[in-house]
Order: C-alpha cells, then structure tokens, then sequence
C-alpha cells in the first residue's frame, strides 16, 4: 500500500462510524445511510489529495453523503408512504426513552436535525458547522437552539418521573 | 423558574447522542472496495476531461455497450470498460465495479474476469443456474452494498463492487453472472455459484434466486 492509500485506509477505518451515524441521525434510514456514506468514502478516496487536506475530512464526507442523498430523496418522494418527519424509531430498543426520543429527533426540520448531528458526532464547533452547511453561524445557533428546545420537551416529563420516583417517601 | 431550564443544552445533546448511538449501524465494508470504487470514479472523471465523455455519453444513450478494454492507458492489474472496471488486488482477489449507467458487455466480462483466473458465465437477457449450486458463495464472493436476502435496488448512479476470491471457488463451480436490461433504463444482476457442467438459463429473470447469491438493480441517474 502506498502512503496514501495507508492514509485513506486509517482516516476510513476511524471515520466510517460517525460519519454514519451522523448520516443516520439525519435522513433516518440506516440502510440508506449506508449506501450514502460508502458512496461519500468513494468519492473522498478519488479526491484524496484535496480532502486529506481538508480542515475537516469527516464533515467533508458527510456533507457529500447527505447531497448524494438529497437527489435520491428528491426522485423517490412520492413513491414513499410516509413523508420524513414521520419517520419513528425502529423497534428494539431496550430503553423506552431513546425511542421516543429517536423519533422527536426524527421529527426536527431536517437543518436542526443536521446541525444536532454535526455537533454530536462530529464535534464540530457553529463555526465550522456554518461552513459546512453553508450559512451563518447565527443561523446554525438558532437551528441548535430550537431543536434542543424541542427535545428538552420531549424529555423533561421523563425526568420529571424519574425525579418524583426518586423523590424520598 | 421554567420547568425546561432543568436540562441544559449539554444534557439533551448528551441524552440524544445516547439514544442515537444505541442504534446498530454496519461495520465498515472492506476498504478495498471503497478505493476500487473511488478508482473507478476518478478514471471516469479523467475521461470526461479529456473529452472522451462525449462518446460516452452516446454510448450510454444507444445502449451500445461497447468493451473497450484497455483503451485509457490502464495500469497493470487494472481492466478498464466503459461499463466495469476490474482491479487485482494484493491479496489474490480481484474487484469488479460496475458501472450503472452503461450496458454491461457480457462476452468481455466474461472474457476479462477469466483473465484474473475467475471463471465465469456472464450472460445477457438469460440467467444460468443449476439448483441450489455449490455451497460457498460468501467465500468466493463479497458484494457492496450487501445485496441481503432480498432484491437490492441501488440508488440512482450507485455503483455496485464485487470482491471475488478465485482462490475460493469450490472445484467444478463457476460465478453465474445474468444481466437483464429493462425498459427504464435499469440493469438487474443476478449472480450465484452454480455447477460448471451441470445448468441451465432461463431468458426472465428471476423473482428469487434458488441458492445463496444476490440481485442488485443499477438505476442510471
């Protein structure tokens, strides 16, 4: 293997899980986020020399990912029986929590649930989200804020319960 | 003080981050099959620079499917078509990507996956198979995306990467590889393991595949 391909073969290895899990938490379907981001992986090795350089290869391949996708989506809209803040969590979750709380995430403006994604598995800082997405650092914070807004209100009840649960007798 | 100001935004980034990673994602694919991929990518680019897109373009649009092999200064190990690429690699297999905007050449890729010591019946319009074949199928053939046990239709432009391990192959078994071109413009490639002296095609292709194997579409985008 030569350098590069060591190096592409290392960045690959480390980035192929939170790449797809950002993917996941945005379009909803893993098994189309796993088409999105190999063809992302793809399309970084045949740039390699440009994106091994990039200030941020991960958030590079998941932006190409989700643009990818977004013709994808565009063709297959009306065929699809549930529009895409419909999506719901799918079954099995040992927590009862973390499906609820899948399919608020789920049910956010696709942005909010883009820039959620970002910062979670990324750990990107606004600004860079900004550049990614390519708009304001204001309007990634206001995307931020509102979709945490709408999931606090998805999980305080719960921890309200559990508050009162453990609340001394 | 409101009921909402009990979670900072930390704790909810931090409790969905928990829900989002319970879910089970797949293992990485095999690296090697990504760079085949982005290879076959990154030719096709070189060529649409040197201005051979235009011929195909027409090539895809007539449906022509022409085999070029060879013909843009492969390196060794590396045949090139306009339809799949194939690519030795270090440990002994070899990667097929298919391309899903062009007609796949059957008689050249038959020809060429012999050339890497694969044999193999490619046909196009039939499809050859003989029972539930011989068993090993996912020894000797590893496809991405992972066709799973049920047609898998690709997104549009998708490619698809088949690592094959000759070295695999039971004795007396060939790669049945029918191609079946529809109307809409997408290609259907059933694929499984099947007797080399013992099988028979059928011109329509199959709704389900007897034996272990897979169905892939191509959609052109």
């Amino acid at each position: 293997m030569s350098s590069q391909q060591t190096e592409f073969a290392a960045f690959f290895q480390a980035s192929w899980e939170p790449c797809l899990r950002t993917v996941v938490a945005v379009v909803g379907s893993a098994q189309l986020a796993e088409d999105q981001v190999a063809e992302a992986f793809a399309r970084a090795w045949a740039s390699w020399p440009k994106v091994g350089r990039h200030p941020a290869p991960r958030a590079w391949v998941v932006r190409t990912a989700l643009n990818a996708g977004a013709s994808w989506w565009r063709q297959r809209r009306r065929e699809l029986p549930l529009a895409d803040h419909d999506l719901t969590a799918p079954s099995g979750l040992d927590d009862g929590l973390d499906a609820r709380l899948l399919t608020a995430i789920w049910r956010l403006p696709r942005r909010q649930r883009e820039v959620i994604a970002l910062r979670i598995f990324l750990d990107l800082d606004n600004a860079t989200i900004a550049r990614q997405l390519g708009i304001e650092a204001g309007t990634v914070r206001m995307h931020l804020s509102r979709g945490v807004t709408a999931l606090r209100h998805e999980l305080t009840p719960a921890k309200n319960m559990e508050a009162g649960n453990e609340r001394p007798r | 003080m409101n009921v909402h100001d009990e979670m900072s935004e930390n704790e909810v980034l931090r409790a969905a981050s928990r829900s989002l990673s319970a879910m089970p994602v797949a293992s990485p694919p095999d690296v090697e099959a990504i760079m085949a991929s982005g290879r076959a990518r990154r030719m096709r680019r070189m060529r649409r620079r040197s201005g051979v897109a235009g011929l195909s373009v027409a090539v895809a649009g007539t449906a022509l499917g022409l085999g070029l092999t060879g013909v843009f200064g492969s390196a060794p190990g590396t045949i090139r078509t306009m339809s799949f690429t194939i690519a030795s690699n270090p440990n002994g297999t070899a990667t097929l990507t298919i391309s899903p905007k062009v007609l796949i050449d059957a008689a050249a890729l038959q020809s060429d996956l012999r050339q890497y010591g694969i044999p193999a019946i490619v046909t196009s319009g039939s499809f050859c198979s003989s029972g539930l074949g011989p068993a090993g199928f996912s020894q000797v053939v590893h496809v991405y995306p992972a066709p799973g046990p049920r047609r898998h239709i690709l997104p549009p432009g998708m490619h698809a990467t088949f690592t094959i391990n000759p070295a695999a192959m039971p004795a007396g078994a060939e790669l049945s590889f029918g191609i079946f071109r529809f109307s809409s413009g997408e290609q259907q490639a059933d694929f499984m393991l099947v007797n080399k002296n013992s099988y028979t095609c059928a011109s329509t292709p199959p709704s389900q595949l007897p034996g272990s194997g897979g169905q892939v579409v191509f959609r052109p985008r």
